[in-house]
């Protein structure tokens, strides 16, 4: 699904630059869900931006389902993210203004879906995640942890083939961070390839596979033992 | 582009800033009120100009005899001109085609008495033809025709204004007034646009003037219009030939200026025509000028939006909005407050100008009023300033880089 060979990222401030990445070569396959963890400043961001077709990369090769990614210009670099990619971000970025179903069906909005498809697809995502009765609801009347869960419908409304998080949970107490891990799991079961940026090694351990990234370089890749969220008896 | 979606996109985006809208529209609208107001002004001035013309056919040459300033053809300078009927038989028959109406006009003055009332005033010999040229209004009765002339009847058209002078509650229409001891029988009464002062005056058949002065066939004037299709140049030229041939005829120097006057309403109408032109250019050069002091801040409070929105923005493109849908969603914001709030401006000058309108009826400021053309204009200005104002903060907008929508705040 997400093959990358050699790539390399520096950014230019001004006389100094500062090569982030240093040469990874990485690949995850279909249905995968990997966590990406190490210190802060080792370049996690950094490469989920370019996997993410946020940012360019300097040097290497990107392939996203067997389409290689490079020097795309702006609109179809939109539509690809559009088709491929969905979007969980750690501060939920959901627009203040536009009901959870506004926000998840904004999407299929620029996808061209019609305003009465676009809305019974949004509910049906907000149901999935269990904000069936929250539909209508601003973002600013949403606890943290339903935020996340709007930003999550969000990300599958456009059905992608790849989700993106950036500490997902990094914002949320322990309590809702495991309700968001458990739908993530979930929806790996499903079959979709998730890729989850983390500091937090019980967050890393709720996924199947674990990369370090250290000074811009894989230091480690393994497989772990996925960790089922246990239900919160309420 | 139009759908409800993107509506409802503006709409929320305003709702959600709505001082900022109030004030954005009001600069705007504010441009626009002072724009239509100055227009409507110039126009008001152009009314003022036009009455006063009115008086007269605009497309009218007026021909006054003088005295030559050179000699010519064995005559020596200072020989007084006097225009005949054959002269103005010669004009009749030279120009035809040409010509629209022609009259001579023979003048006298004449103490008016009917009852015990008397008074002095100006009466004037003419044809039918008169009546056109002079634009004069035939409240009751009638004018003089062609067998008033034919028979040189004396009959006579009064103004208003000897109407009620003389006849006081009278109806004059078929009624004998004396005129220098002779009786003439009243056939109409009319009034004049221009002024007053013509209401002093009565018309008589030039024929039965010239029969009872005299027996002359001299007159004063000769007043004419041209085909009204001409244009300035056609019409100064027209009146140019007249008077060339006019001079061959009379043996003038053709170089003579004091021999004879034309009066070409023609020349005098360009001229303020021209003027008033050029107010209309002045204010919609100022209007302009408030306009885009109204673009320029709906375009910088836009930039400060934008910035506002920055976060939004990258979100929206992460999420598959392409830079068009950006460049969108803020231009027809733009278009959208600059037109309605310039519109309201509009509609509150074109209230402003309705209501005193009516009020205003000033010699050279008369009856100011919006037209057409400048709500048009108005319109399509709002909708470029809207576009300009949108521009730059649209392509601001449009270059966000998606990756700031991603770094935590
Ligand atoms: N746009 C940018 N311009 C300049 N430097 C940047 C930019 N984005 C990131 N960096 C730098 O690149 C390095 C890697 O940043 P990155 O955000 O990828 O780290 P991270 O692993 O996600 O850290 P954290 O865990 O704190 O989120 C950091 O030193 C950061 O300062
Ligand atoms: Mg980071």
């Amino acid at each position: 699904m997400i093959e990358i060979k050699d790539l390399h990222k520096s950014y230019h401030m001004g006389s100094n630059s500062l090569h982030v990445l240093k040469g990874i070569n990485f690949s995850v396959k279909e249905g995968e869900l990997v966590a990406i963890m190490g210190s802060s400043g080792s370049g996690k961001s950094t490469l989920l931006n370019i996997l993410g077709m946020l940012d360019n990369l300097d040097e290497g090769e990107y392939l996203l389902d067997g389409v290689t990614i490079k020097n795309l210009n702006e609109t179809k670099a939109a539509n690809y993210r559009n088709k491929f990619l969905g979007f969980i971000f750690q501060s939920f970025n959901l627009i203040n203004y536009k009901s959870a179903w506004e926000n998840v069906a904004l999407p299929l909005y620029y996808q061209g879906v019609n305003r009465k498809l676009r809305k019974e697809r949004a509910i049906k995502h907000l149901e999935s995640v269990g904000l069936g009765p929250w539909v209508d609801h601003l973002p600013s009347e949403l606890s943290g942890g339903q935020k996340q869960r709007v930003a999550i419908a969000r990300a599958l409304a456009a059905e992608p083939k790849v989700m993106l998080a950036d500490e997902p949970t990094g914002a949320l107490d322990s309590k809702t961070s495991h309700e968001v891990m458990d739908l993530i799991q979930k929806i790996n079961d499903e079959g979709k390839t998730i890729l989850v940026v983390t500091h937090e090694d019980d967050i890393a351990h709720m996924c199947k596979r674990i990369v370090h990234l250290k000074d811009g370089v894989i230091v480690e890749d393994k497989v772990v033992d996925q960790v089922r969220v246990t239900p919160y008896v309420q | 582009m139009f759908s409800r979606d993107l509506w409802s996109e503006i709409f929320h985006s305003i709702k959600s800033n709505k001082l900022r809208t109030f004030l954005t529209g009001f600069s705007v609208a504010w441009g626009i009120f002072i724009l239509v107001l100055l227009l409507a002004s110039v126009d008001g001035m152009k009314n003022g100009f036009t009455k006063q013309f009115n008086d007269d056919a605009t497309n009218s040459i007026f021909i006054y005899p003088g005295s030559t300033t050179k000699p010519y053809g064995g005559f020596e300078a200072g020989r007084r001109i006097q225009f005949d009927n054959e002269d103005l038989d010669f004009i009749k028959q030279s120009f035809t085609g040409y010509l629209e109406y022609i009259t001579p006009r023979f003048s006298k003055s004449v103490t008016a008495n009917f009852g015990k009332e008397t008074g002095t005033y100006s009466i004037r010999g003419v044809n039918p033809d008169h009546q056109i040229i002079e634009r004069t209004v035939v409240e009751k009765g009638r004018y003089i025709n062609e067998n008033d002339i034919q028979n040189t009847l004396k009959v006579v058209v009064i103004g208003k204004v000897i109407a009620d002078e003389l006849f006081k509650d009278v109806d004059p229409v078929g009624q004998n007034i004396i005129l220098n001891k002779l009786s003439y029988k009243v056939i109409g009464i009319f009034s004049d646009d221009g002024n007053e002062r013509e209401e002093r005056n009565m018309y008589t058949p030039v024929s039965t003037l010239q029969r009872l002065y005299g027996n002359t066939r001299n007159i004063d004037q000769i007043a004419l219009t041209y085909n009204p299709e001409f244009n300035f140049a056609e019409a100064i030229n027209f009146s140019d030939n007249i008077e060339v041939a006019l001079k061959r005829r009379l043996i003038i120097d053709p170089e003579d200026q004091g021999a004879l006057y034309f009066n070409n309403y023609a020349e005098q109408f360009s001229n303020v025509s021209n003027f008033t032109t050029m107010l209309s250019v002045i204010s919609i050069g100022i209007g302009m000028l408030i306009l885009i002091a109204g673009i320029v801040g709906i375009g910088n409070i836009l930039v400060f939006i934008i910035k506002e929105r920055t976060k939004e923005i990258g979100v929206r493109k992460a999420l598959g909005a392409k830079p068009f849908d950006v460049i969108k969603l803020v231009l027809l914001e733009s278009v959208f407050i600059t037109s309605i709030s310039g519109l309201i401006g509009m509609l509150f000058a074109m209230a402003v100008v309705a209501l005193i309108s009516p009020i205003i009826d000033a010699p050279a400021f008369s009856n100011p009023s919006v037209d057409n053309v400048t709500i048009i204009t108005a319109t399509i200005v709002l909708v470029v300033a809207g576009v300009l104002a949108g521009l730059i903060p649209a392509m601001k907008a449009a270059s966000v880089k998606p990756i700031v929508a991603l770094r935590a705040d």
